[in-house]
Protein backbone atom coordinates (compact mmCIF):
# COMPACT_ATOMS: atom_id res chain seq x y z
CA UNK A 1 0.00 0.00 0.00
CA UNK A 2 1.89 3.01 -1.00
CA UNK A 3 1.66 6.56 0.57
CA UNK A 4 0.38 6.94 3.40
CA UNK A 5 -1.86 5.43 5.94
CA UNK A 6 -4.21 8.60 6.15
CA UNK A 7 -4.18 8.61 1.98
CA UNK A 8 -5.14 5.45 2.31
CA UNK A 9 -7.92 5.28 4.99
CA UNK A 10 -8.88 8.76 3.26
CA UNK A 11 -9.23 7.32 0.36
CA UNK A 12 -11.24 4.39 1.02
CA UNK A 13 -13.81 6.67 2.94
CA UNK A 14 -14.18 8.96 -0.22
CA UNK A 15 -14.78 6.34 -2.47
CA UNK A 16 -18.35 6.87 -2.65
CA UNK A 17 -18.32 10.23 -3.22
CA UNK A 18 -15.74 10.27 -5.94
CA UNK A 19 -18.25 8.06 -7.71
CA UNK A 20 -20.94 10.66 -7.14
CA UNK A 21 -18.08 13.38 -8.52
CA UNK A 22 -18.74 15.58 -5.42
CA UNK A 23 -15.26 15.87 -4.21
CA UNK A 24 -13.41 18.91 -5.00
CA UNK A 25 -10.82 19.01 -7.77
CA UNK A 26 -7.78 19.19 -4.98
CA UNK A 27 -9.47 15.81 -2.92
CA UNK A 28 -10.25 14.16 -6.53
CA UNK A 29 -6.10 14.37 -7.34
CA UNK A 30 -5.48 13.05 -3.82
CA UNK A 31 -7.36 10.37 -3.98
CA UNK A 32 -6.13 10.03 -8.00
CA UNK A 33 -2.90 9.68 -6.74
CA UNK A 34 -3.12 7.27 -4.29
CA UNK A 35 -5.31 5.12 -6.22
CA UNK A 36 -2.40 5.40 -9.11
CA UNK A 37 -0.81 3.12 -7.39
CA UNK A 38 -2.48 1.18 -4.95
CA UNK A 39 -4.22 -1.91 -5.85
CA UNK A 40 -6.59 -1.79 -3.23
CA UNK A 41 -7.85 1.47 -3.68
CA UNK A 42 -8.21 1.10 -7.56
CA UNK A 43 -10.26 -1.68 -7.38
CA UNK A 44 -12.16 -0.04 -5.19
CA UNK A 45 -13.20 2.74 -7.03
CA UNK A 46 -14.03 0.47 -10.03
CA UNK A 47 -16.08 -2.19 -7.67
CA UNK A 48 -17.64 1.15 -6.61
CA UNK A 49 -18.65 2.71 -10.24
CA UNK A 50 -19.61 -0.87 -11.01
CA UNK A 51 -21.95 -1.08 -7.96
CA UNK A 52 -23.41 2.12 -8.80
CA UNK A 53 -24.07 0.97 -12.48
CA UNK A 54 -25.37 -2.19 -11.68
CA UNK A 55 -28.19 -0.57 -9.14
CA UNK A 56 -28.52 1.89 -11.38
CA UNK A 57 -30.01 -0.95 -13.30
CA UNK A 58 -32.73 -2.43 -11.29
CA UNK A 59 -35.27 -0.77 -13.29
CA UNK A 60 -37.81 -3.27 -13.66
CA UNK A 61 -40.05 -2.42 -11.74
CA UNK A 62 -41.04 0.20 -14.19
CA UNK A 63 -44.27 -1.01 -15.33
CA UNK A 64 -45.40 -1.29 -11.89
CA UNK A 65 -49.08 0.03 -11.49
CA UNK A 66 -50.08 1.39 -8.06
CA UNK A 67 -52.89 -0.37 -6.95
CA UNK A 68 -56.76 0.22 -7.81
CA UNK A 69 -57.58 0.37 -4.11
CA UNK A 70 -54.60 2.96 -3.37
CA UNK A 71 -57.50 5.71 -2.45
CA UNK A 72 -59.88 3.97 -0.31
CA UNK A 73 -59.13 4.94 2.86
CA UNK A 74 -58.91 8.77 1.76
CA UNK A 75 -62.67 8.18 0.60
CA UNK A 76 -64.20 6.69 3.30
CA UNK A 77 -62.61 9.25 5.30
CA UNK A 78 -63.97 11.50 3.35
CA UNK A 79 -67.19 10.31 3.47
CA UNK A 80 -67.19 9.82 7.41
CA UNK A 81 -66.79 13.58 7.93
CA UNK A 82 -63.81 12.73 9.56
CA UNK A 83 -62.54 15.43 12.15
CA UNK A 84 -58.79 14.97 10.85
CA UNK A 85 -60.69 16.55 7.48
CA UNK A 86 -57.67 18.77 5.91
CA UNK A 87 -59.62 21.85 7.23
CA UNK A 88 -59.59 20.46 10.76
CA UNK B 1 -35.12 6.50 -14.04
CA UNK B 2 -34.90 10.15 -14.15
CA UNK B 3 -36.45 12.11 -10.94
CA UNK B 4 -39.25 13.51 -12.09
CA UNK B 5 -40.97 16.32 -9.72
CA UNK B 6 -43.54 18.17 -11.61
CA UNK B 7 -43.47 15.17 -13.71
CA UNK B 8 -47.09 13.75 -15.17
CA UNK B 9 -48.70 17.30 -13.80
CA UNK B 10 -52.10 16.32 -13.28
CA UNK B 11 -54.07 17.91 -16.43
CA UNK B 12 -53.77 20.57 -18.54
CA UNK B 13 -57.18 22.33 -17.27
CA UNK B 14 -56.16 22.46 -13.58
CA UNK B 15 -52.90 23.03 -12.48
CA UNK B 16 -51.16 21.33 -9.65
CA UNK B 17 -51.18 24.72 -7.24
CA UNK B 18 -55.45 24.80 -8.11
CA UNK B 19 -55.43 21.08 -7.15
CA UNK B 20 -54.03 21.73 -3.94
CA UNK B 21 -55.53 24.48 -3.24
CA UNK B 22 -59.14 22.70 -3.91
CA UNK B 23 -57.79 20.05 -2.09
CA UNK B 24 -56.87 21.82 1.61
CA UNK B 25 -60.69 22.97 0.73
CA UNK B 26 -61.79 19.48 1.48
CA UNK B 27 -62.09 18.26 -2.50
CA UNK B 28 -61.66 14.69 -2.08
CA UNK B 29 -61.57 14.34 -6.25
CA UNK B 30 -59.61 17.24 -6.61
CA UNK B 31 -56.80 15.43 -3.90
CA UNK B 32 -57.32 12.49 -5.84
CA UNK B 33 -56.59 13.95 -9.40
CA UNK B 34 -53.25 15.85 -7.79
CA UNK B 35 -51.84 12.71 -5.70
CA UNK B 36 -52.78 10.09 -8.91
CA UNK B 37 -49.91 11.60 -10.82
CA UNK B 38 -47.37 10.00 -8.65
CA UNK B 39 -49.32 6.95 -7.24
CA UNK B 40 -47.54 4.76 -9.47
CA UNK B 41 -43.62 5.61 -9.00
CA UNK B 42 -44.71 6.29 -4.93
CA UNK B 43 -46.12 2.24 -5.26
CA UNK B 44 -42.86 1.20 -6.86
CA UNK B 45 -40.93 3.08 -4.44
CA UNK B 46 -42.43 1.52 -1.56
CA UNK B 47 -42.08 -2.01 -3.11
CA UNK B 48 -38.37 -1.46 -3.17
CA UNK B 49 -38.31 -0.33 0.21
CA UNK B 50 -40.82 -2.74 1.56
CA UNK B 51 -40.10 -6.04 -0.72
CA UNK B 52 -43.64 -7.46 -0.13
CA UNK B 53 -46.39 -6.23 -2.48
CA UNK B 54 -49.17 -6.46 -0.23
CA UNK B 55 -47.50 -4.78 2.73
CA UNK B 56 -46.46 -2.16 0.10
CA UNK B 57 -50.51 -1.91 -1.01
CA UNK B 58 -51.74 -1.27 2.34
CA UNK B 59 -48.94 0.97 3.25
CA UNK B 60 -49.73 3.41 0.45
CA UNK B 61 -53.25 3.41 1.23
CA UNK B 62 -51.90 5.03 4.37
CA UNK B 63 -49.70 7.47 2.55
CA UNK B 64 -52.72 8.31 0.79
CA UNK B 65 -54.60 8.97 3.43
CA UNK B 66 -52.02 10.58 5.90
CA UNK B 67 -51.54 13.20 2.77
CA UNK B 68 -54.84 13.73 2.44
CA UNK B 69 -55.08 14.17 6.03
CA UNK B 70 -52.10 16.99 6.50
CA UNK B 71 -52.61 18.48 2.83
CA UNK B 72 -54.07 21.41 4.78
CA UNK B 73 -50.41 22.06 6.43
CA UNK B 74 -48.91 21.78 3.24
CA UNK B 75 -47.42 25.51 2.93
CA UNK B 76 -45.48 24.62 -0.76
CA UNK B 77 -42.32 24.85 0.60
CA UNK B 78 -41.69 21.69 -1.41
CA UNK B 79 -42.72 20.12 -4.25
CA UNK B 80 -46.17 18.24 -3.84
CA UNK B 81 -44.09 15.60 -4.73
CA UNK B 82 -41.39 15.37 -2.89
CA UNK B 83 -44.07 15.88 0.09
CA UNK B 84 -45.64 13.29 -0.64
CA UNK B 85 -42.60 11.07 -1.36
CA UNK B 86 -41.20 12.28 2.35
CA UNK B 87 -44.33 10.56 3.91
CA UNK B 88 -44.05 7.59 2.18
CA UNK B 89 -40.74 6.99 3.39
CA UNK B 90 -41.68 7.65 6.78
CA UNK B 91 -44.61 5.34 6.53
CA UNK B 92 -42.46 2.74 4.83
CA UNK B 93 -39.86 2.58 7.91
CA UNK B 94 -42.73 3.26 10.05
CA UNK B 95 -44.48 -0.06 9.20
CA UNK B 96 -40.95 -1.88 9.17
CA UNK B 97 -40.02 -0.48 12.82
CA UNK B 98 -43.84 -1.87 13.73
CA UNK B 99 -43.01 -5.36 12.10
CA UNK B 100 -39.84 -5.26 13.91
CA UNK B 101 -38.51 -7.19 11.05
CA UNK B 102 -36.55 -6.77 7.76
CA UNK B 103 -38.40 -6.99 4.71
CA UNK B 104 -39.51 -10.72 3.75
CA UNK B 105 -37.23 -13.53 1.70
CA UNK B 106 -38.58 -12.06 -1.32
CA UNK B 107 -36.47 -8.95 -1.35
CA UNK B 108 -37.24 -6.05 -3.43
CA UNK B 109 -38.70 -7.86 -6.38
CA UNK B 110 -36.01 -10.11 -7.01
CA UNK B 111 -37.97 -11.92 -9.69
CA UNK B 112 -38.71 -9.27 -11.46
CA UNK B 113 -35.49 -7.04 -11.30
CA UNK B 114 -33.46 -6.66 -14.41
CA UNK B 115 -30.36 -4.91 -15.52
CA UNK B 116 -29.90 -3.18 -18.53
CA UNK B 117 -29.43 -5.64 -21.72
CA UNK B 118 -27.15 -5.61 -24.53
CA UNK B 119 -28.13 -7.19 -27.06
CA UNK B 120 -24.78 -8.41 -27.30
CA UNK B 121 -24.87 -10.32 -24.11
CA UNK B 122 -24.39 -13.50 -25.05
CA UNK B 123 -26.21 -16.64 -22.22
CA UNK B 124 -22.91 -16.76 -20.09
CA UNK B 125 -23.21 -12.70 -19.65
CA UNK B 126 -26.67 -13.04 -19.01
CA UNK B 127 -26.58 -15.74 -16.33
CA UNK B 128 -23.66 -13.74 -14.82
CA UNK B 129 -26.22 -10.39 -14.63
CA UNK B 130 -29.10 -12.48 -13.64
CA UNK B 131 -26.86 -14.11 -10.33
CA UNK B 132 -25.65 -10.10 -9.76
CA UNK B 133 -29.08 -8.74 -9.65
CA UNK B 134 -30.42 -11.14 -7.25
CA UNK B 135 -27.33 -10.32 -5.21
CA UNK B 136 -27.90 -7.16 -5.13
CA UNK B 137 -31.59 -7.36 -4.02
CA UNK B 138 -30.95 -9.44 -1.35
CA UNK B 139 -28.02 -6.99 -0.42
CA UNK B 140 -30.66 -4.16 -0.69
CA UNK B 141 -32.92 -6.29 1.62
CA UNK B 142 -30.41 -6.78 4.44
CA UNK B 143 -29.61 -3.27 4.27
CA UNK B 144 -30.97 -1.15 8.09
CA UNK B 145 -34.15 1.09 6.24
CA UNK B 146 -32.46 4.22 6.75
CA UNK B 147 -29.44 3.04 4.48
CA UNK B 148 -31.87 1.23 1.96
CA UNK B 149 -33.97 4.19 1.45
CA UNK B 150 -30.62 6.49 0.75
CA UNK B 151 -29.75 3.56 -1.89
CA UNK B 152 -33.01 2.95 -3.48
CA UNK B 153 -33.71 7.03 -3.38
CA UNK B 154 -29.97 7.91 -5.01
CA UNK B 155 -28.95 5.26 -7.32
CA UNK B 156 -32.22 3.52 -7.86
CA UNK B 157 -35.09 5.94 -8.66
CA UNK B 158 -32.16 8.62 -9.52
CA UNK B 159 -32.60 11.57 -7.43
CA UNK B 160 -30.18 13.99 -7.08
CA UNK B 161 -28.77 14.20 -3.59
CA UNK B 162 -30.53 17.37 -2.59
CA UNK B 163 -33.75 15.81 -3.68
CA UNK B 164 -32.66 12.44 -1.71
CA UNK B 165 -32.23 14.15 1.50
CA UNK B 166 -35.26 16.20 1.48
CA UNK B 167 -37.07 13.15 0.89
CA UNK B 168 -35.34 11.06 3.62
CA UNK B 169 -35.71 14.01 6.46
CA UNK B 170 -31.71 14.57 6.71
CA UNK B 171 -29.35 16.88 5.85
CA UNK B 172 -26.89 16.72 2.75
CA UNK B 173 -24.00 15.32 4.76
CA UNK B 174 -25.97 13.09 6.38
CA UNK B 175 -27.60 11.64 3.29
CA UNK B 176 -23.99 11.03 1.77
CA UNK B 177 -23.18 9.08 4.71
CA UNK B 178 -26.01 6.90 4.55
CA UNK B 179 -25.57 6.54 1.03
CA UNK B 180 -21.55 5.86 1.37
CA UNK B 181 -22.18 3.45 4.16
CA UNK B 182 -24.68 1.52 1.78
CA UNK B 183 -23.02 1.57 -1.08
CA UNK B 184 -20.26 0.11 1.05
CA UNK B 185 -22.09 -2.56 2.65
CA UNK B 186 -23.41 -3.79 -0.82
CA UNK B 187 -20.15 -3.76 -1.68
CA UNK B 188 -19.01 -6.17 1.05
CA UNK B 189 -21.97 -8.35 0.67
CA UNK B 190 -21.60 -8.59 -3.39
CA UNK B 191 -17.43 -8.51 -3.15
CA UNK B 192 -15.21 -6.88 -5.54
CA UNK B 193 -14.22 -9.69 -8.08
CA UNK B 194 -17.92 -10.09 -8.49
CA UNK B 195 -18.73 -6.70 -9.29
CA UNK B 196 -15.44 -5.72 -11.36
CA UNK B 197 -16.13 -8.65 -13.55
CA UNK B 198 -19.44 -7.55 -14.36
CA UNK B 199 -18.73 -3.80 -14.72
CA UNK B 200 -16.62 -4.78 -17.69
Amino acid sequence: MPGSIDDHRWSQQHLSHYVEGELPQRDRRRLDRHARDCADCWRGLRAMRALVYAVQGLDGLAGVRAPATIFDRVRLAAAGGSPSSPNA
Amino acid sequence: MPPLAGQRAPGSADTEASLIARAQGGDVSAFERLSSAYADRLFMLLLRLLGDRSEAEDVAQEVMLRAWRGIGGFRGNSSYFTWLYRIAVNEANRALEKSARRPPGTPIGADELQLPASAADDPARQAENNELRQALARALAELPPPLRTAIVLRDVEGFSTQEAAEIAGVGQAAFKSRLHQARLRVRAAIGDEVLVTSGG
